[in-house]
């Protein structure tokens, strides 16, 4: 019942034949390894939290030393524009042990791992050797890397501020189910690992470890991961283009939007009832009901695209498909399992639990993005591509509660799609 | 009011000080001033929207009246981007002159919000153009202005509802209110308190809803008066109610909303009518040049109902003296200049001259002493 990674060699070659529309130009000279196979211990799942103690110990002490190690560095950098290689070193390990930690903490890998920040780890960080970096940039970096800090916080735990609920529920949800399953899903094992990636680059560019920017576009940083055919779909058709007016004023003219949305969503909520009773006898949603409700997940889409900068245009009010640069593709009514329909709410609520730290993601993601729209005109790709996947997967919750798919969301951040042969097998929840 | 009662000339020193009377005059001509820059802005403003405007809707991804939609609540943008620098400076001059206690950021956010409000009325007033003018793209005017009345109207009944006040809760003072409500024939009106205490220290109060939402309300800075300064004020707002002046302001509202409804689809017909999205950033334009057009007359018939106001609270609470206590306070605390220019009162002030006031209550005593 488990979807296997598919085989590695298969994800490289449709890797190099479709480079995804967000390959970065360069890659990023702090990458994120994933070697993990899924499986769990079920007894050191259960103690984890215990079990990690001695590390987060160590981890605090290492921490005192490295923030010394970062301040002589940044001198070191704002003097001579390069990060010595001994510094390097250090605090490259630093970063790599967080990574090692956390992702044993919370359940993104299995063994144990060592004190050391010694590479290998299955959930690791792959850093380049040291590069020039802007004096400059490096003289205000703290100040730089307040965006990519808080929202590293709001993805993972980290940073000790805003609690990090992304990657605390993930953990939570990866906890039960390694505990029954004696694994982790692929949805949450990938999203707890672009989160420490993520958070992994937001401390390696504010140790000046490295001058480059982190990247929060999700397909950059899980380069190896795709996910399966999912009946609900997002597509975007964006030239990160936005126009400075109308970001300005983003909010109130959302006003009306908002309005047609709750009075959308009471209706809504009614024909769901309608069509979970439909799905309940018939097996398979009802036709007219289906159209509705797909056209109330693109409506909804397409207003926290755009209030959130992850499109452009001012939405339509009808929710018709193709039209908005940010579009959700959603299939036919297909048949649904009558047990899966009848507890579909119960069902639903780790995914709610999930959206709802995702929408933290992208409400924070957006208070940036305004900020560097409204100056550049432009949307930040990685920011964009974040707040698509928060996007995308609220749409897939909204289907599976309102009975349009009994198809769980996946929390895989990736927009990258498997081949059929590779998703053969039905997805499990992630 | 009698239609011959003739109003003395007042000899104004004897109701201010001159420090009274300079600081009044200070105050009030750098809004007059203001009034006229800003709306000289505003309408610029609107007019280089009206030109390039319709550029934003290829920042749409809407049909046809979403579209329309995005444009207006842009143009309302414009506008409150052309007027932000006058708030900022009508902030300063109120704090300056101990009008207001806001601060800057808070008067910027209420102000923010209220956008909010604009947009969403906006976006409802172009689903309604916008509606009729896809069915009937040279008349819409004729469907659209009864039904921006009807939405009026159901906003006057409506408003009192939605509106944060409380009940006044002196007794003596209800008590009073009573007594002046049931010799003017509104018994059963509420009298309520709104608190704004905390933001301005001008005194007001207002009489709004229709039928059974009727009430009329007290800024509570006007509670600090003398009880019967305070029942002036009371009496005036339920003549406003007992002469049912909100009724007649919706009927004048309707006698402009036709004609101007067809004169915004006049205007819009060389942009291919209110039924294209590209119209709108001209009909922003044409709303505010009408509005403005409109102002000298709206105000001529609002202190004509103030005036009758006055007159009728005059009777009900024979008081006059009370009266010109109260009249003399506006000019005190909230620096209303006694004797503005003859062009701005007749152009712009929604109520009689305080000097205009005054004499009225001075005409009653001598009416009412006999000839
Ligand atoms: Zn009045």
């Amino acid at each position: 019942m488990e979807p296997e990674q598919p085989p590695l060699e298969l994800q490289e070659t449709r890797a190099a034949e479709e480079p995804g529309p967000a390959e970065p130009p360069h890659r990023h000279p702090v990458r994120l390894i994933v070697r993990d196979d899924l499986r769990r211990s079920r007894l050191t799942v259960f103690f984890r939290a215990l079990l990690a103690l001695p590390h987060l110990v160590w981890l605090v002490l290492w921490g005192f030393a490295a923030w010394t190690a970062a301040f002589a560095n940044w001198l070191a950098v704002v003097i001579s524009g390069e990060t010595p290689t001994t510094f390097h070193g250090f605090l490259g390990a630093y970063v790599r042990y967080t990574t090692h930690v956390y992702a044993y903490l919370l359940l993104a890998a299995n063994p144990f791992p060592g004190f050391t920040g010694k590479p290998g780890y299955p959930l690791d960080i792959e850093l380049d050797p040291p590069a020039r970096q802007s004096r400059w940039s490096a003289l205000v970096r703290l100040l730089l890397a307040v965006p990519a800090l808080v929202i590293a916080s709001v993805l993972a735990p980290v940073t000790g501020v805003f609690g990090g609920g992304v990657l605390l529920v993930a953990a939570f949800l990866a906890w039960f189910t390694a505990l029954v399953l004696g694994r982790v899903t692929p949805g949450l094992r990938d999203l707890m690992a672009y989160g420490l990636g993520y958070t992994a680059q937001a401390f390696a560019y504010s140790l000046l470890v490295t001058g480059r920017y982190p990247d929060s576009d999700p397909d950059a940083m899980l380069t190896r991961s795709s996910a399966p055919r999912h009946p609900v779909r997002l597509s975007f058709d964006d030239d990160l283009r936005r126009s400075r007016f109308t970001v300005l004023f983003r909010l109130p003219l959302t006003f009306p939007h908002f309005v047609w949305l709750t009075m959308w969503s009471a209706v809504a909520y009614v024909a769901a009832v309608a069509n979970w009773l439909v799905a309940l006898v018939l097996g398979r949603s009802a036709r007219p009901l289906h159209r509705f409700l797909a056209a109330y997940v693109r409506y909804a889409s397409h207003v926290s695209a755009y209030l959130f900068l992850v499109g452009n245009p001012f939405p339509g009010f009808t929710g018709r498909p193709g039209v908005y640069p940010v579009d959700v593709e959603i299939d036919g009514p297909g048949p649904q399992r009558r047990l899966v329909t009848l507890f579909r709410l119960v069902l639903a609520v780790p995914a709610f639990l999930v959206y709802g730290t995702l929408s933290a993601v992208l409400a924070v993601a957006a208070f940036f993005a305004w900020f560097a729209a409204l100056i550049t005109g432009r949307m930040p790709r990685g920011l964009r591509s974040l707040g698509a996947f928060a996007i995308r997967y609220g749409a897939q919750t909204t289907a599976y509660w309102v009975v349009l798919t009994d198809r769980y969301p996946h929390a895989l951040p990736t927009t990258r799609i498997q081949t059929p042969d590779a998703a053969g097998r039905e997805a499990a929840p992630a | 009011m009698p239609g011959d009662l003739e109003l003395r000339n007042l000899r104004l020193r004897d109701y201010f000080s001159p420090r009274q009377l300079d600081r009044s005059e200070d105050y009030e001509r750098f809004f007059r001033i203001e009034f006229v820059v800003s709306q000289v802005a505003l309408v610029v403003a609107l007019a280089l929207y009206a030109w390039r405007g319709a550029r934003f809707a290829r920042e749409s991804a809407a049909g046809r009246i979403g579209t329309g939609m995005l444009l207006g609540m842009l143009g309302l943008a414009v506008g409150w981007l052309s007027q932000l620098p006058f708030r900022v400076v009508e902030v300063w001059w109120q704090r300056r002159y101990d009008i207001l206690d806001t601060g800057y950021v808070d008067a910027l956010v209420d102000n923010w919000l209220v956008l909010g409000a604009e947009f969403l009325s906006i976006c409802l007033a172009l689903l309604i153009v916008m509606g009729f003018a896809g069915l009937f793209p040279r008349n819409w005017w004729l469907p659209a202005a009864p039904v921006f009345v009807a939405i009026g109207a159901l906003l006057a009944f409506t408003l009192p509802y939605l509106g944060d006040t409380e009940r006044l809760e002196d007794s003596a003072l209800r008590a009073n209110a009573r007594q002046l409500a049931r010799e003017l024939d509104v018994e059963g009106i509420p009298v309520d308190v709104e608190e704004v205490s905390d933001e301005t220290n001008a005194p007001n109060a207002y009489a709004y809803g229709l039928g059974p939402s009727r009430r009329i309300v007290l800024w509570d800075t006007l509670l600090e008066y003398p009880d019967d300064e305070v029942l002036v004020v009371v009496a005036h707002e339920f003549a406003h109610q007992s002469r049912d002046h909100i009724w007649k302001s919706l009927g004048w509202y309707a006698l402009f909303a036709f004609p101007g409804t067809y004169l915004i689809a006049r205007f819009t017909r060389r942009r291919g009518g209110m039924a294209e999205p590209a119209a709108v950033p001209l009909s922003l334009l044409v709303v505010v040049m009408l509005s403005l057009a409109a102002l000298p007359f709206e105000n001529a018939i609002s202190r004509h109902m103030e005036r009758e106001a006055d007159w009728v609270a005059l009777d009900a609470t024979e008081d006059p003296e009370a009266a010109q206590r109260l009249f003399r306070r506006f000019t005190r605390d909230a620096l209303a200049q006694p004797d503005p220019p003859e062009w701005s009162s007749a152009l712009l002030d929604s109520h009689p001259t305080i000097e205009e006031r005054i004499a009225m209550a001075i005409a009653w005593q001598d009416r009412r002493r006999g000839p």
